[in-house]
């Protein structure tokens, strides 16, 4: 399948740039086209080629091969957007395309046979910077959002320790400081991922915001979403209320609760945030960090609880450091114990390929000697097949 | 003599520049500056100097006995040494000196008196003073079992004045743990008494005294201080059961945050498929258990590598039934 390809490319170089750079969008099913002429009895999807818009597949068959996430679907199922590059790579090519890789297809498949009456397992993925694990944590998200699934997602939990404006004194408990701001952003975003829950949980226990207002019990959970929104300075304990009720109430079945983080090792570390003396604070005394905790333990069920250590942004920390134990320590990894580590690692050569092939389809690549062999050995030498970095070489060409 | 005529050898040739300095060199230029006073006594009277001898170097034979040439510690003799040695920082397009009048080489120490004929004959010259070794210690465990201290001393000989040395004073012991009699927490603690002086990868403890001026005295304090640890390692004081886990040198599963979170998951598996007859004890029995059990302890021993984080995973999956 790979020969085809390799010998289909420079078939196509022999268009004049015009030509090519002319039928943008159709120069991909011309492509295709061709392999249809060519094999007919083959699956004419071969190569990077965009394929289903199924995020899930019929497996290792599946693996290198790129898969589009319909541009109108970003806005609800990632509303905080997706890592930086990668949005500017959705906004360039005006399609969102992942590849489909190894240890997001491991994921897929043990959540496609999860148990919803045992305890949430945790999976965490771990691996060298540039890897890919946010975006395989973006696959997962989208997949369980495709299958109606009630997503908690919090992109990068080491904003929440970093520099954050307007610490105030819990209401709840005097120990905890609550972040307003952050927690108003976060759920601006759970609402609009999750807007058909919002109105089907109810609340179990009444909650009372001061002595004026309260929401009373059986009252759906948008409603204490939107006294966080409107009312700021509860936004924090309207998180927690939030998670609380949803950890309860997952194990009623009513729906299937997954819960994705980012940078987790976060929640175990340090934090760059002064108390009034000016003393460091711990992470436990954030009531956001606090609750999330909570969360990410497993003693609820009825979904699953996937997490992704992320060395970029965190604080205190090696740059080498990527494993699990060593991002996060002792407390952390008690805490996350018993979890199911997963690897992600650069590039396998066949990935590589069709991550090239995929840049030549969208014109990504100009350079004249980006599809010969020699360019790609030198693409190869020169990011060592870790997708960050080639991602960022091939920004060049 | 030697010197002179390879000054006069060296500025006849065309491509030196540069003169190198010898130790015992008479320069032209204060031969020049300081003319002798012409010697006006016939031929007969004037002092007869000797012709330079051919060096000792070519008289010698290839089976002559070397500790004769260099019995004791001398400085080199590039004419008694039959070796074509050079040293030196080469200049450009040259090689390194030669040996004669090279002061590099007479400034490094040399071995010429110790050849390995010449430690044979001291060693059979010394053979007059020794004693049998003992036929029945015949291999290096059989000396360990049976004499599992060993004491290292060192005398000084020097030729001076006095026949004191304050360095004869310092007196190493070592000895291995595993010759001793100590139980787990008696290692434990002996380790943690000793602190540098224990060395993991041989399992030697060396004890090294030298505060006292004699070396009998230094000997005496070293065994005391091996009886004293051995002796107070098997105590057990009343404050030592507040030992931490920060202070545990290795990970220890029982009673662990990890046994406890996997024994609540357990549980919660089991009462989710309404089987509430178990018990922990058989719970932490199963074989899933044991292996998640060797898993953690080895990744928390040995920190984080593919290996064990491989083994990690398999077992977690085993445990919750991911397989």
């Amino acid at each position: 399948m790979l020969k085809r390809v390799t010998r289909l490319v420079p078939r196509a170089c022999q268009l004049d740039p015009g030509h090519f750079l002319h039928g943008g969008p159709q120069a991909p099913q011309s492509l295709a086209a061709r392999l249809d002429d060519q094999v007919p009895d083959e699956n004419p999807r071969a190569g990077s080629h965009p394929s289903e818009d199924d995020p899930a597949g019929a497996g290792e068959q599946r693996e290198g091969r790129h898969y589009r996430i319909p541009l109108q679907d970003l806005p609800t199922v990632f509303p905080h957007g997706l890592p930086r590059r990668f949005s500017l790579q959705v906004r360039t090519f005006n399609e969102a395309c992942l590849m489909v890789r190894r240890p997001a297809l491991e994921l897929l498949r043990h959540l496609d046979d999860t148990n919803f009456a045992h305890p949430a397992v945790r999976y965490v993925l771990y691996g060298e910077k540039g890897t890919g694990k946010t975006l395989s944590l973006c696959h997962v998200v989208h997949f369980c959002a495709k299958r109606d699934w009630l997503i908690v997602h919090v992109p990068d939990a080491h904003l929440w320790v970093k520099s954050s404006r307007g610490l105030l004194r819990s209401a709840y408990s005097r120990r905890r400081f609550d972040q307003p701001v952050e927690a108003a952003n976060w759920l601006k975003s759970f609402k609009t991922a999750n807007e058909r829950f919002l109105s089907q949980i109810k609340i179990q226990e009444t909650y009372m915001w001061n002595k004026r207002e309260s929401t009373e019990k059986g009252r759906p959970l948008g409603e204490v979403v939107e006294q966080g929104l409107t009312r700021v300075k509860n936004a924090t304990d309207a998180v927690g209320i939030v998670l609380k009720e949803l950890k309860s109430q997952s194990c009623s079945g009513a729906f299937r609760l997954l819960v994705a983080v980012d940078g987790v090792n976060a929640l175990w570390g340090r934090t760059t945030l002064k108390r009034e003396d000016k003393s460091l604070m711990a992470p436990e005394e954030l009531a956001l960090v606090h609750s999330l905790r909570k969360m990410v333990r497993n003693d609820w069920h009825g979904g699953a609880v996937v997490l992704a250590l992320s060395q970029t942004g965190s604080l205190f920390t090696p740059r080498m450091a990527c494993l699990p134990q060593e991002l996060l320590g002792k407390e952390g990894f008690d805490a996350l114990d018993p979890f199911v580590p997963i690897l992600v690692s650069n590039y396998s050569p066949e990935e590589f390929e069709s991550c090239i092939q995929y840049y030549l389809e969208n014109s990504w690549l100009q350079h004249e000697k980006a599809h010969t062999e020699e360019g790609k050995k030198e693409l190869l030498f020169l990011s060592d097949a870790n997708p960050g970095q080639l991602e960022r070489l091939c920004a060049y060409l | 003599m030697a010197a002179a005529a390879l000054s006069a050898w060296l500025t006849l040739q065309p491509g030196t520049r540069t003169l190198r300095a010898f130790c015992t060199s008479v320069s032209p230029a204060t031969r020049s500056a300081i003319p002798s006073p012409p010697d006006r006594r016939p031929r007969y009277e004037r002092p007869l100097r000797r012709k330079a001898l051919p060096p000792r170097t070519e008289k010698m034979t290839l089976d002559q006995d070397w500790p004769s040439v260099y019995p004791v510690a001398a400085p080199f003799k590039p004419s008694a040494v039959p070796l074509p040695i050079r040293m030196g920082y080469p200049i450009k397009r040259g090689v390194p000196m030669a040996k004669e009048g090279n002061l590099e080489l007479l400034k490094i120490p040399n071995f010429l008196h110790l050849t390995p004929v010449a430690i044979k004959k001291h060693c059979e010259a010394l053979k007059d003073f020794c004693t049998e070794w003992p036929a029945a210690l015949d291999s290096d465990e059989k000396c360990e079992k049976h004499f599992p201290i060993e004491v290292d001393t060192t005398d000084y000989v020097s030729a001076g004045p006095s026949i004191r040395n304050p360095k004869a004073r310092v007196v190493t012991l070592r000895v291995k743990l595993s010759s001793l009699n100590l139980d787990d927490h008696a290692k434990k603690k002996l380790i943690k008494l000793v602190g540098e002086r224990y060395c993991k990868t041989t399992d030697v403890l060396t004890i090294k005294t030298d505060r006292c001026p004699l070396k009998r005295q230094n000997y005496d304090y070293a065994l005391y201080l091996l009886t004293v640890l051995y002796h107070e390692s098997w105590k057990t004081e009343e404050w030592e059961k507040d030992k931490t886990e920060a202070d545990m040198e290795e990970y220890v599963w029982n009673n662990s945050s990890s046994e406890k979170n996997i024994l609540e998951t357990l549980l919660q598996m089991k009462a989710a498929e309404k089987n509430l007859e178990v018990n922990k004890e058989e719970l932490l029995a199963t074989k899933e258990v044991e292996e998640y059990k060797k898993s953690v302890v080895s990744l928390k021993n040995e920190g984080d590598n593919e290996n064990t984080l491989s083994q990690y995973k398999e077992s977690v999956k085993k445990l919750l039934n991911l397989m």
